[in-house]
C-alpha cells in the first residue's frame, strides 16, 4: 500500500521517528554476508580486494535496478504504477493502491526506482512479531499490540517528514499488510497485480546484472556466460530475488578456480529439460533455484485437466507425468485422493470415463488401507493419478472450483 | 415411556415366542454347571440379544437386570487414548468394540483382562464366572479376533465370552471352533403376526389380523422392525383399520429415489447428484453394506437376465473392496458408475436395433 503525504501542510518533528524500520532488511541478509565472508577468508586468505567488494552490508543492491528501464517487470505495468504515482503524489491526492503479486516479481523495486526517479521519499512499514521473548516466570507476554502500533506509524509517517529530507512528496510502503486490517479487501479502491517475470524479462536483469559484474566486481565473480545465464532463468521460475542470488552464486570466483572439478561435475548432473517451442535444450541447475513442489490444489488440477503432446513418433504423451506429479507433492495420500475423489465428476463428460475412473479410485483405496506394507500407500497413490489422467478421454474444458473433501462421520441424533 | 420393542421384550427363557426348542436346549445347558464360549449369530432383528438376556437370567437371577453405563479409557500401543461405553451389571459387562475402529484389539484384550483377572468374592452362592458379551464380532479387524482367540484360551476359567454376529463368515474358524456356535433363525411371518398380536393384546389395542399379515410381510423378517412399524402405525391411525397403510422406513423411500435418479439418466452430472444422496445415507448411520443391497435390488428391476447376473457380480466385488478399504463412498460411487456404464451401453445397443 502506499500512502502520499500530507507532510506540506506540517511543521517538521523535532526528531525522526521512523529511521529504524528499515534495519530488519538488513539483519536478515547479513548472515549470508557473513557465511559468504568466511568462506572466502579460507579461500583466499590473501585477496583482501574481493573482500573489500563483498563487505558492502547488503550486496544484493549492487544489482538494483537504477533507472525504469532496468527492471524487469512488464513495461506496461511498469506504465501504470507511474501513471498512479503522477495522479496521487504530485497532484496531493491521498489516495491507496494495493500492489499484488508473486515473491520477487519485482513490486517493490519498481516502487523504489520510480519513487528515486520523481524524488520522492519512502517510508517503510515491516510488520514486526507479536511474542516477547518469555519473562522470568514463563509467561509470554505482549507488547503493545499490532494495530496500535501501525495506527501510530501511520499517523507519525504521514503527518511528519523528517529533518534530513527536502522534498515535499511521501510514500508510505507497507510490506506485509497487518492481517488484522485486512478483513474486507475490497475495500482497497485501486488494485493493481503484477505478473511473475517473464524469462526474457528474467534474461535482461541478469544481462545487466552480468554486466554490473564485469564492469565493478570482476574480481570477485567469473564472467557469466549465456548458457549459466539461460540455467539461472530456467531454475528461477520468475523470481527476479532468486535469479539474481543464483546468479552470484553459480558464477562466484573462487569456485572455478579452486574447485574445478566439482563445477564440472554440477554441470553434468544439470538436468536437461527440452523446450519443444524453441527446439534447443536449455540448462536447468538441480542444486540451485526453487523446487518446484505443486501445492495441493495445483496437482489436482493437473491430475483432472491432463494436458496431452504428441511426440515426434506420433505417439501421445501426458504433458505431467502422473510419477512426477507424485512426488512433487509432499502431503498425505490419502488426504490428495479424497480431494481428487470430491472433485473429478465435473471435468468427465462421458459416463463410460467415469466408470474407469471411479473403480480406479476403488482400487486406490483397497491399496491405501493396507497401511503395514509403506509402498502400497505410494502405489495406491500411482493407481489413482494415473487412472484418473488415463480414463478421461474427452475433459470438460470448463473451469470448475475445488472443493474440499467431505467429512463423512455418522451423525448421530 | 419406552418403545414396545423394550417394553414387551421377553425375559425368560421359558417365555420366547419362537424357537423353544432351542429355548430348552438353551436352559438345560445352563442348568448344567459349566458353560462355554458362546458364538450367537443371526439376522438382526431375529432375538439374539433377548435370548442372551434371558441366559444371563437364568444364570445369575434377577441382578444381572440391574444395568449401568459406564465409559472405559484405554491407551493403544502408541499411546492414543480411546474411550468405549460399556454397559455392565455386577456379572457381566457388554462391549462394542468396533466402536473404536483399528484400535479394537486393545479394548478386547484389556477388557477381557480387566473382567477376567477378578474373581467373584463371593463364589460359594454364585457361579464362578462372569460374562463378556461382545456385539458385531463379525466386523473385528482380523488383528482383534487373533487377539480374541488367545484369551479366550488363557482365561476360560473365570470368564466366559457371549460373541454376537450376523454371520459367521467373516468370524475366523479359529473362533468359531472355540465357542459354540448358537444360530437364531429370522422368525417367519406368521411367527411374526402372531407377536404383533400378543404385543398389541397387551397394550390392550385390537389389531386386524390383515393389517398384522401386512406389517410382517413388509418388515422383511425383522422383528424389531415390525413392532416399530406396528407402533408407528398405531401412532398414524388408530384404531387400526386392515388397509392402512403401513409406513416404510425413511431410508428405503430415500434408496428407491436415488436407484430411480441412476435409472433416469447415465451420467457425469447425474453420478455427482446420486453422490449427494449417497453422502446423506452414510451421514445419517445407514450402513454402507444396506446401501448396496438396497441399490443393487432396485436396480436389478429394469435389467434382463444376463445383465442381472453382471450387475450382481459387480455389486459383490465392489462390496468386498468396501471391505478391504476405507472410505466407503469410494466404492458404492464406483458401483454406481460401474451401472451407469452397463445400462447406457445396453441402451444404446437397444436403441441401435430399433433405428
Amino acid at each position: 500500500m502506499l500512502r502520499p503525504s500530507k507532510g506540506k501542510k506540517w511543521f517538521k518533528p523535532v526528531f525522526d521517528l521512523d529511521d529504524n524500520l528499515p534495519a530488519k532488511k538488513i539483519a536478515l541478509d547479513s548472515p549470508k554476508v557473513k557465511s559468504q565472508d568466511d568462506e572466502k577468508n579460507l579461500q583466499f586468505a590473501s585477496n583482501t580486494n574481493i573482500l573489500n567488494n563483498v563487505r558492502d552490508s547488503n550486496w544484493m543492491k549492487n544489482f538494483d535496478p537504477v533507472n525504469v528501464e532496468d527492471l524487469a517487470v512488464n513495461n506496461k505495468k511498469v506504465l501504470e504504477l507511474e501513471e498512479w504515482m503522477k495522479n496521487s503524489c504530485l497532484k496531493l491526492t491521498n489516495d491507496i493502491l494495493l500492489l499484488s503479486g508473486p515473491v520477487g516479481c519485482g513490486k517493490t523495486a519498481t516502487i523504489q526506482t520510480l519513487a528515486s526517479k520523481y524524488n520522492i521519499k519512502v517510508t517503510e512499514w515491516i510488520t514486526p512479531l507479536d511474542i516477547e521473548y518469555p519473562s522470568e516466570y514463563g509467561d509470554y507476554e505482549f507488547k503493545e499490540p499490532q494495530t496500535k502500533k501501525f495506527l501510530e506509524f501511520i499517523i507519525n509517517s504521514a503527518n511528519f517528514t523528517s529533518l534530513l529530507d527536502n522534498n515535499s512528496c511521501k510514500l508510505v510502503l507497507v510490506e506485509d499488510f497487518p492481517n488484522i486490517f485486512l478483513r474486507t479487501p475490497a475495500e482497497f479502491t485501486e488494485v493493481l497485480t503484477f505478473n511473475a517475470v517473464t524469462l526474457t524479462g528474467l534474461k535482461g536483469a541478469l544481462k545487466r546484472a552480468s554486466t554490473i559484474m564485469n564492469n565493478k566486481f570482476s574480481s570477485t565473480y567469473n564472467n557469466p556466460t549465456t548458457e549459466i545465464i539461460d540455467s539461472v532463468v530456467n531454475s528461477s521460475g520468475g523470481d527476479v530475488r532468486s535469479a539474481i542470488l543464483n546468479l552470484h552464486f553459480a558464477c562466484l570466483k573462487g569456485s572455478t578456480c579452486n574447485l574445478e572439478t566439482s563445477i564440472i561435475k554440477e554441470k553434468e548432473s544439470k538436468s536437461k529439460t527440452s523446450t519443444r517451442r524453441k527446439k534447443n535444450v536449455s540448462n536447468k541447475f538441480m542444486t540451485l533455484g526453487k523446487d518446484q513442489t505443486v501445492s495441493i490444489l495445483h496437482g489436482v488440477g493437473r491430475v483432472l485437466n491432463p494436458k496431452e503432446t504428441v511426440t515426434e513418433h506420433g505417439h501421445k504423451t501426458l504433458t505431467h507425468n502422473p510419477k512426477d506429479i507424485i512426488e512433487q507433492f509432499l502431503s498425505h495420500p490419502s488426504s490428495f485422493i479424497n480431494f481428487l475423489h470430491e472433485n473429478y465428476l465435473p471435468h468427465y463428460s462421458c459416463a463410460y470415463d467415469v466408470d474407469e475412473a471411479a473403480t480406479a479410485l476403488s482400487d486406490a483405496d483397497c491399496m491405501l488401507a493396507e497401511w503395514r506394507e509403506q509402498i502400497c500407500q505410494e502405489y495406491g497413490l500411482y493407481t489413482a493419478v494415473s487412472g484418473l489422467m488415463l480414463a478421461n478421454k474427452s475433459p470438460v474444458p470448463a473451469w470448475n472450483p475445488v472443493r474440499g473433501p467431505k467429512t463423512m462421520k455418522v451423525i448421530y441424533p | 415411556m419406552s418403545l414396545w420393542v423394550d417394553k414387551h421384550r421377553p425375559k425368560d427363557l421359558m417365555k420366547l415366542d419362537y424357537h423353544k426348542d432351542q429355548a430348552v436346549r438353551l436352559k438345560s445347558l445352563v442348568q448344567q454347571s459349566d458353560f462355554p464360549h458362546l458364538l450367537v449369530y443371526g439376522p438382526s432383528g431375529a432375538g439374539k440379544k433377548t435370548r442372551i438376556m434371558c441366559l444371563l437370567r437364568e444364570l445369575y437371577g434377577s441382578g444381572s437386570e440391574r444395568l449401568r453405563q459406564e465409559t472405559m479409557h484405554f491407551t493403544t500401543p502408541s499411546n492414543k487414548k480411546i474411550e468405549i461405553m460399556t454397559v455392565s451389571s455386577n456379572y457381566h459387562i457388554e462391549v462394542n468394540p468396533t466402536d473404536v475402529g483399528i484400535h479394537d484389539r486393545v479394548v478386547i484384550m484389556d477388557l477381557v483382562k480387566n473382567v477376567a483377572q477378578t474373581h467373584q468374592i463371593d463364589s460359594a452362592g454364585q457361579r464362578e464366572f462372569k460374562v463378556v458379551i461382545l456385539n458385531e464380532v463379525d466386523d473385528l479387524t482380523k488383528d482383534a479376533q487373533h487377539a480374541l482367540r488367545r484369551t479366550m484360551e488363557k482365561y476360560v476359567s473365570t470368564c466366559r465370552l457371549i460373541l454376537i454376529a450376523n454371520s459367521i463368515s467373516r468370524v475366523i474358524p479359529a473362533i468359531r471352533s472355540r465357542c459354540l456356535t448358537i444360530r437364531v433363525p429370522a422368525p417367519t411371518e406368521t411367527e411374526i403376526a402372531s407377536v404383533l398380536h400378543a404385543v398389541c393384546k397387551k397394550e390392550g389395542l385390537s389389531l386386524p389380523p390383515e393389517l398384522a399379515m401386512r406389517i410382517a410381510k413388509s418388515a422383511d423378517r425383522n422383528l424389531r422392525r415390525a413392532l416399530l412399524m406396528c407402533e408407528a402405525c398405531k401412532v398414524q391411525h388408530y384404531p387400526f383399520t386392515s388397509d392402512q397403510k403401513v409406513p416404510e422406513p425413511d431410508w428405503q423411500i430415500f434408496i428407491r429415489e436415488t436407484a430411480a435418479m441412476i435409472l433416469s439418466e447415465q451420467s457425469p452430472k447425474k453420478l455427482a447428484e446420486v453422490r449427494q444422496k449417497l453422502y446423506e445415507l452414510i451421514i445419517h448411520g445407514v450402513p454402507p453394506d444396506v446401501i448396496f443391497a438396497g441399490l443393487l435390488k432396485e436396480l436389478v428391476c429394469n435389467c434382463d437376465m444376463s445383465m442381472k447376473c453382471k450387475i450382481a457380480s459387480y455389486a459383490a466385488q465392489y462390496e468386498h473392496r468396501m471391505r478391504l478399504g476405507n472410505k466407503p463412498i469410494f466404492h458404492i460411487e464406483a458401483f454406481v458408475a460401474k451401472f451407469m456404464a452397463i445400462y447406457k451401453k445396453f441402451l444404446e445397443e437397444a436403441l441401435g436395433d430399433v433405428f
